[in-house]
């Protein structure tokens, strides 16, 4: 069975404080740290996890520049086989669907049953990206993945759908389809020292908008249904109680508040 | 020279977050003696795939030495080359660093422990077993089921390691061994024990015996060992002490098999044991700079954050400082390794620079911190205790600063003596 697995490097903002940058349409990137985004993690850990049970082929797919190589080869270093990087000026603005279009495109010179994805990223958070790809590709999709059984010989896989409140939705579908990993479907791996040192003599193919048959009305923010406008932070609106102060006082403020409201 | 090869970054990726998580969830368990430094080694093993990586590389060496050795040849085997796995092409140094740095940011002596299984026990039968010594010892310590240890110093000889007094004497096809060892990293959980003793035949004069390495396991008649030493750090990992009490060990049991006629033996390991040094001191250096850093910049006194205080500035500063050259060091020596280049003199001033730089680091982040510092909680109060041995562990610092002045005049066609004055 052969796999695709989509990935992407995202900035952890986990632990610092954002900023918006100067255009108003990003965040300042320059003092964070990146990696591979939460869910992409267990999308490789789950191809690579079918790979080794049935055989095949697991092909490393990201859209980004030269740094992403890092998580691309990350991939390869936990046993991914192959790898495209989707490298292109006319890339830039892309919102989800213009990014599954390029993705839908890689995919296409690519033999594959199942392409995992994320189900959604660390840093824009739309978790659009597998359904739109679904969508161009014409193929079933299912996202929230948090299982996932192989059947018929993999002409059929069976997934569970995590839903609210822990309820699991099982789905059967042929293949080929689509699928949006969710965290906690496995226990991703640390790449082995051993495929390390081989991930870094492997070839990262680049391929730009041209090389995919992309036109400039795919790509960007011609190619995208939505634009971004401006990042805010949060206004402060009527209902709501901005504490000030040190956290030793706002902490006893809010006890407060709850212990007054009977939350607690 | 001063950047990371692209895998070597990657180890570190894949390096930190292990550490971070899985590791620094065992520490305390491991500072109180409640795991086995095996049990987390084999942890780390199944995360990293060590075993599987230089398998096939042992298997080859064996071979290769077996061969050799029916055409009468003898031949060393080395760590690098083992390491250097199938893939087969030649082993950075710095991977070891990087190894060792990673793993010293979260906990040393985990480093500590694993330096002595595989760096020293696991090296010294590589570079002197025969085909058969390493099939037998070694395959078993780089697979993980068994634990080892690497005993030079003894109660009555330390610095002055060569002065040893286990005996070995011959008996037919044995050996017996009488003496004791002290301060032996993992002795006391240790299976494989690689021993140093001086052979003691009746018409050798005292001074003429040579000094060899012997491979016992435990339960070898006449080895025991003591219970781990409570220490002031490195509690993570057993120190103990082994005892031989006519300790019969078979001649197959001499490393190499055949005795020797030169001293340079155990120094070759101790070389090594010395290199390690600066890059155990680059991760605690590293992470009490990173602790430093985070904690000045979010405490507050007289109503303004740490930083802002010159004199924290001036302490994180002079912590950079000393980062910034045990990373040059131990880069250099990665270099110097590479190109065959490494020298005891270079060596030496590395490791004194470097052990000196993390006590202090250290002991200015606990300062930093204050009150907080002091605590347990924070981590720089046992990276600090267990930055004290580098200080002494593998050659103190003051044999350093001796080796260091006499390979200064030694081209003056002087021999210093490490007590002072000439070598006669
Ligand atoms: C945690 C730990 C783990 C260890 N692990 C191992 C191990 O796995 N295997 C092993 O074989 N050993 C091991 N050691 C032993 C270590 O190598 C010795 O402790 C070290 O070599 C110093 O010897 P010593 O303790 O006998 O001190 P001594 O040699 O007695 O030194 C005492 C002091 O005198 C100074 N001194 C000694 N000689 C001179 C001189 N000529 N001139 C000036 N000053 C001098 C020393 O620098 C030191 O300050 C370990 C030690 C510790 C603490």
């Amino acid at each position: 069975m052969n796999m695709v697995v989509c990935v992407k490097r995202v900035p952890d903002t986990s632990e610092s404080e954002v900023h918006i940058d100067g255009s108003g349409k990003g965040i300042d990137t320059s003092r964070l740290s990146f990696g591979i985004n939460e869910c992409d993690n267990y999308a490789v850990e789950e191809a690579i996890q079918k790979k080794e049970a049935l055989g095949g082929n697991v092909t490393v797919i990201s859209l980004g520049d030269k740094q992403s190589d890092e998580v691309i080869r990350m991939a390869l270093a936990k046993g991914g086989d192959d790898a495209i990087r989707l490298e292109d000026e006319a890339f830039a603005g892309s919102d989800a669907v213009a990014v599954a279009k390029a993705l839908a495109a890689a995919v296409k010179d690519v033999e594959w049953d199942i392409v995992f994805t994320g189900a959604l990223t660390d840093d824009d958070g739309y978790a659009a990206v597998p359904v739109a790809l679904g969508e161009i590709l014409g193929v079933p999709f299912a996202t929230y993945v948090k299982k996932l059984e192989v059947m018929d010989d993999g002409k059929k896989v069976k997934v569970g759908r995590e839903l609210e409140g822990g309820l699991m939705e099982m789905v059967e579908m042929t293949t080929p389809c689509v699928l949006g990993i969710q965290t906690g479907i496995n226990e991703p791996r640390y790449a082995s020292f051993k495929g390390i040192k081989q991930a870094a003599r492997k070839e990262i193919t680049i391929k730009s908008a041209s090389d995919l048959g992309l036109d400039a009305s795919d790509c960007g923010e011609a190619g995208s249904w939505a634009a971004l406008e401006q990042f805010t932070p949060p206004v402060v609106g009527e209902m709501a109680e901005i504490l000030e102060g040190e956290p030793d006082e706002t902490a006893g403020k809010l006890a407060g508040i709850l212990k007054e409201k009977g939350l607690v | 020279m001063f950047e990371l090869t692209e895998p070597l970054k990657m180890l570190e990726q894949a390096l930190r977050p292990y550490c971070e998580k899985e590791l620094s969830a065992k520490v305390e368990p491991l500072e109180k003696g409640e795991v086995a430094v095996l049990d987390i080694m084999r942890d780390f093993d199944r995360a990293f795939g060590i075993n599987a990586m230089v398998s096939g590389a042992l298997h080859e060496m064996i071979e290769r030495k077996c061969r050799r050795e029916r055409e009468g040849i003898e031949e060393k085997g080395s760590l690098q080359e083992v390491l250097a796995g199938e893939v087969g092409e030649a082993m950075d140094p710095l991977l070891i660093f990087i190894v060792m740095k990673e793993l010293c940011r979260v906990s040393p002596s985990f480093a500590l422990s694993l330096g002595a299984h595989i760096g020293l026990c696991g090296q010294t039968i590589l570079a002197k077993g025969t085909s058969d010594q390493i099939e037998n010892y070694a395959l078993p310590l780089f697979s993980f089921e068994k634990l080892g240890c690497w005993a030079l110093t003894e109660p009555e000889s330390g610095s002055d390691a060569f002065a040893l007094s286990t005996t070995a004497v011959p008996d037919g096809d044995f050996y017996v061994l009488n003496g004791s060892k002290t301060f032996i990293t993992n002795a006391p959980c240790a299976d494989i024990f690689v021993v140093y003793a001086k052979i003691d035949r009746e018409d050798s004069k005292a001074d003429k015996r040579m000094i060899h390495p012997f491979v016992l396991e435990r339960d070898n008649e006449g080895l025991s060992v003591g219970k781990p030493m409570h220490k002031m750090g490195m509690r993570g990992s057993p120190t103990g002490q082994i005892f031989l009490s006519d300790a019969r060990v078979h001649r197959d049991q001499l490393l190499g098999k055949r005795e020797k006629t030169s001293r340079s033996q155990a120094q070759e390991t101790l070389t090594s044991e010395r290199e390690e040094n600066a890059a155990m001191a680059w991760g605690i250096i590293e992470r009490c700079l990173e602790e430093s850093i985070k904690y000045a910049v979010e405490r507050k006194q007289f109503g303004m954050r740490l930083i802002e205080f010159q004199l924290i500035q001036e302490k994180i500063a002079r912590m950079y400082v000393h980062l910034e050259n045990v990373r040059n060091l131990a880069f250099k020596q990665a270099w110097a390794m590479r190109e065959g280049r490494s020298n005891i003199l270079d060596a030496c001033a590395a490791k004194f620079y470097a052990a000196a730089a993390a006590v202090e680091v250290g002991m200015e982040a606990i300062q930093l911190m204050g009150g907080y510092g002091y605590i347990e909680e924070q981590q720089v109060e046992r990276l600090t205790r267990d930055a004290k041995l580098l200080m002494i562990g593998g050659g103190t610092s003051e044999i350093q600063l001796l080796n260091i002045a006499k390979e200064l005049v030694r081209d003056k066609g002087l021999s210093l003596s490490l007590t002072g004055g000439l070598r006669n």
